[in-house]
């Protein structure tokens, strides 16, 4: 993949999403992603309109979180909250589908709340987070036609604070079923530049992380020699290897861990790192 | 260029040449030609070194050149600039050897004005070299002889200049112990290769330096951009930024431990069972006292510990390692005081740890009949001492494991390469460290390319450890800007937080070098293309990129169970990359590339 480090910051939505982060970090936050070149900052709806005025002589875009990260707040207060944000300023909107609605296979619901988000959002982009985490792939395809039904223009792999973070393997999935008109943003555990370059290979055009800056900064290394990208265990890109009883439903859970078993790459599955 | 009346290019600092043996010294230019190819540092004392010893040449006979080199850095705003490097032949491995420290030393030495010290010849008394700015003075060391790397520190610092700053030897130096360092600020070593017994041959107990000068820095508006990116890059990396200053470089022995890579019962093992009570994070709990900067580290990764009463620096990860669980052992404030032990006198906690590791080993099968044993520490102190002083059994001890294990009839117990004893990561489990060690110009050296970076830490990018595709890539990177960053002259824990232009940068701010990091790593390249020929001109082959046969047997258990080292399948992709032919010697074409023919011919 020839790919260059601004093109690479380009791709990336630099990422703010802890409760606990005040003005500073914001401020922050916008200053490296004009330094930097990223696509936008994605932050919570509290600091998009302090965010909005620091980036307003900026091509960085604010890009807010809607309904997150549960996606199970009602669809009105997900609208509502759409139409204040973009008011505010956000040109983006990252909202969480509603899960459980999805897994209920109650699919007008999970349709018809990501409608009233695109209606609210007007000319801004609207993205839809699966949170692949606690879905089968059957569902995660199902979820991606739903989103490009109700008229979103990105699907998204998770929030970072689900069971799962994005892996090469669901992003590849999710291209496939949504094809080349719609976007996909891959977020959650994205911490290198190797991460970023193996979910681009995989369909993503947008990259979600915290990690933004070292990646673009070590992504300098690659200059120096191809070797980075040499290929690692494919387990430890497989979302069956991040499965976790704990954060998961049992049924979703198991699903994952039966693809273990039939996995032809299942001979690496043996060292614990 | 800097307006600072006192302050002075690196480029236009002095070679001083010493002569020992009359007491005479010369300040020589330091070549344009020289600096632009080899820099300073590491690949300064190469080049002079090459050109100037026969080969085969005794390392302890007076023939034998003791550089100490500082950097264009050196001095300078950049971050870990005060470092500097012993270079010499080697009497522990016969190869080329540089050896580096931190402490304040190296600043000290580039503010009097000097690029290098070349030390020749031996003297027939004890003394030690006072340089003051430009004065110079070879004076009687005969009341510091004997004493210990502390006592003498104080004592010389009265007699010179309270700011100054020492390098010397301990007894181990003195009495030619093979693997004898060069300790400056009483606890930071230039520690591996016996380079302190090449000082002690030459019977120089000690260099004082005390400069008042400036490094004058051709572009200090670049310079400070540099700077201010990198200090940004330090603060941003969690490992320089939080685990190092905050538990020390014995931060890593959690994390090798858990991978299996914690040397254990002289390599018999990966991992340690009472590691948790040698981490960094109990010596943050039980021993610390306050933390150790070396001249413009804004890291400070060193300890300052107290076990038993007495404060001391360290025990570094290294040494802990090399002193308890390579031994077996588990007391940490018995490693600290046996740390204490080796700074004074002068001893490299690595190689006396992995010596008397494999001593023990020797012992558990028979091969030698000496009161020592795996897990226990009673003895071990005198035998330190013993090593010191070349007392009993010491002595033989003192030769290094390789001639140890082979004296004593078990030479496949001496965890070496070229006679150097490898450092506290079992290559079983890191396939690119191992062929790194195997290539390393100097031995068993886990610096030479640090892949336990990518392969364990993550940085820059975690890589599969067990993977052999591309690691003869990134090890030739990773030497070749060792080399390159040993030559500027700074400290290794920066390039995890640093890429390669950064450094670069850096150097082109300072001297106003056209340089980016292509033509660094060209530069460091060329360093390591002249350590392998001077090398291979004293007799070294392929043979010699070798691992201890151990490590083609599975290790028992751990993290890395299972795993052998592969370096059959790696090193001819490594002698390609390097444009070397199949046994490891450089080709015309690569020589002719690096300018080197002239060496090659030597």
């Amino acid at each position: 993949m020839t790919l260059s480090v601004a093109e690479l910051a380009c791709s990336i939505d630099h990422t703010e999403l802890k409760p606990e982060v005040k003005r500073s970090k914001i401020q922050q936050l916008c200053e490296e992603a004009i330094s930097y070149g990223f696509a936008a900052v994605c932050i919570n709806p509290t600091h998009v309109q302090y965010a909005a005025e620091l980036l307003k002589d900026s091509a960085v875009k604010v890009c807010c979180v809607i309904g997150f990260p549960l996606g199970a707040t009602l669809s009105t207060a997900k609208a509502f909250e759409t139409k204040e944000v973009v008011r505010l300023g956000a040109s983006e909107a990252d909202m969480v589908l509603n899960v459980g609605a999805l897994r209920d296979q109650n699919y007008d619901l999970v349709r018809s709340d990501i409608e009233g988000v695109v209606a609210a959002a007007d000319e801004a982009l609207v993205k839809v987070i699966l949170e692949t985490g606690f879905l089968t792939d059957d569902e995660k395809r199902k979820a991606c036609l739903l989103a490009k039904e109700a008229g979103a223009d990105f699907v998204k792999t998770s929030t970072g604070f689900g069971p799962m973070g994005a892996t090469p393997y669901d992003v590849r999935l999710m291209r496939e079923t949504v094809g080349p008109s719609m976007g996909v943003k891959a977020a959650g555990g994205i911490r290198t530049f190797k991460d970023a370059l193996r979910l681009i290979d995989a369909g993503a055009n947008r990259i979600g992380t915290s990690s933004g800056v070292a990646m673009v900064e070590d992504f300098r290394w690659a200059r120096f020699s191809d070797s980075w990208l040499q290929p690692d265990k494919p387990c430890w890109t497989c979302p069956s290897r991040a499965a976790n009883l704990t954060k998961q439903p049992k049924e979703v859970y198991l699903w994952y861990k039966q693809r273990c078993l039939t996995c032809p790459d299942r001979e690496y599955n043996v060292f614990n790192d | 260029m800097s307006t600072s009346s006192t302050a002075q290019n690196y480029a236009d600092c002095a070679l001083l040449r010493i002569s020992l043996q009359n007491k005479k010294f010369k300040r020589e230019p330091l070549s344009r030609e020289l600096f632009q190819q080899y820099l300073g540092g590491r690949g300064l004392g190469v080049r002079l070194l090459s050109d100037a010893l026969p080969a085969r040449l005794d390392p302890f006979s007076p023939g034998n050149l003791l550089i100490f080199a500082v950097g264009p850095l050196t001095a300078t705003a950049a971050p870990t600039a005060g470092r500097f490097v012993v270079v010499t032949k080697s009497p522990l491995t016969g190869t080329i050897f540089d050896s580096h420290s931190g402490g304040h030393f190296g600043a000290q030495l580039r503010r009097a004005g000097y690029a290098a010290l070349i030390i020749e010849g031996a003297s027939p008394s004890p003394v030690y070299l006072w340089v003051d700015d430009e004065k110079i003075e070879v004076r009687d060391a005969s009341h510091v002889w004997g004493k210990d790397t502390a006592s003498a520190t104080d004592q010389l610092l009265r007699d010179t200049d309270e700011k100054a700053q020492v390098a010397c030897i301990g007894p181990a130096g003195e009495n030619r112990v093979k693997l004898a360092a060069i300790i400056t600020d009483k606890h930071r070593a230039a520690g591996r290769g016996g380079v302190g017994a090449v000082m002690g041959a030459k019977k120089l107990k000690a260099i004082v330096a005390h400069g008042t000068g400036q490094s004058a820095v051709a572009d200090p508006g670049q310079l400070d951009t540099v700077l201010e990116r990198c200090r940004r890059l330090l603060k941003r990396n969690p490992i320089t930024d939080k685990s190092l200053p905050i538990y020390g470089t014995a931060v890593l022995i959690n994390i090798t431990n858990e991978s299996g890579l914690l040397p254990t019962y002289n390599f018999q093992e990966g991992r340690f069972n009472d590691a948790e009570g040698v981490s960094g994070e109990k010596l943050l709990e039980r021993l610390y006292v306050k933390s150790y900067h070396c001249f413009g580290c804004p890291i400070g990764c060193g300890r300052i510990t107290r076990a038993y009463g007495h404060e001391d620096g360290g025990p570094e990860y290294e040494t802990i390692w090399a002193l308890g669980p390579q031994c077996g052992i588990n007391n940490l404030e018995w490693i600290a005081a046996a740390n204490t032990r080796c700074n004074l006198l002068g001893l490299d906690t690595i190689s006396v740890g992995s010596t008397i590791g494999c001593a023990m080993e020797l012992a558990q099968k028979g091969k030698l009949n000496a009161p020592i044993k795996f897990s226990e520490t009673k003895g071990l102190l005198e035998l330190i001492d013993d090593i010191g002083h070349r007392h009993g059994l010491g002595a033989e001890m003192g030769e290094g494991s390789c001639a140890f294990a082979a004296r004593h009839g078990g030479p496949e117990f001496a965890m070496h390469v070229k006679g150097l004893e490898i450092p506290a990561y079992d290559p079983r489990g890191v396939q690119g460290h191992a062929l790194a060690l195997a290539t390393s110009n100097r031995g068993g050296c886990h610096l030479r390319a640090y892949m336990i970076g990518p392969e364990i830490l993550g940085a820059p990018v975690l890589i599969d450890r067990d993977r052999t595709e591309g690691k003869a890539d990134l090890v030739v990177l990773f030497q070749n800007l060792s080399a390159a960053m040993d030559s500027l002259v700074l400290c290794r824990f920066t390039s995890l937080a640093f890429v390669v232009d950064d450094y670069a940068d850096m150097t082109a701010a300072v001297t106003g070098l056209p340089i980016d990091g292509k033509a660094l790593l060209a530069i460091g390249e060329r360093i390591w293309n002249a350590e392998r020929l001077f090398n291979l001109r004293e007799g070294f082959t392929s043979r010699d990129d070798q691992l201890p046969a151990r490590f083609s047997t599975p290790l028992p258990e751990g993290g890395s169970r299972n795993r052998i080292v592969h370096l059959d399948t790696m090193l001819p992709e490594y002698y390609a990359l390097r444009g070397w032919d199949s046994q490891g010697r450089p080709t015309k074409a690569c020589l002719n590339r690096l300018k080197l023919k002239e060496l090659s011919r030597a």
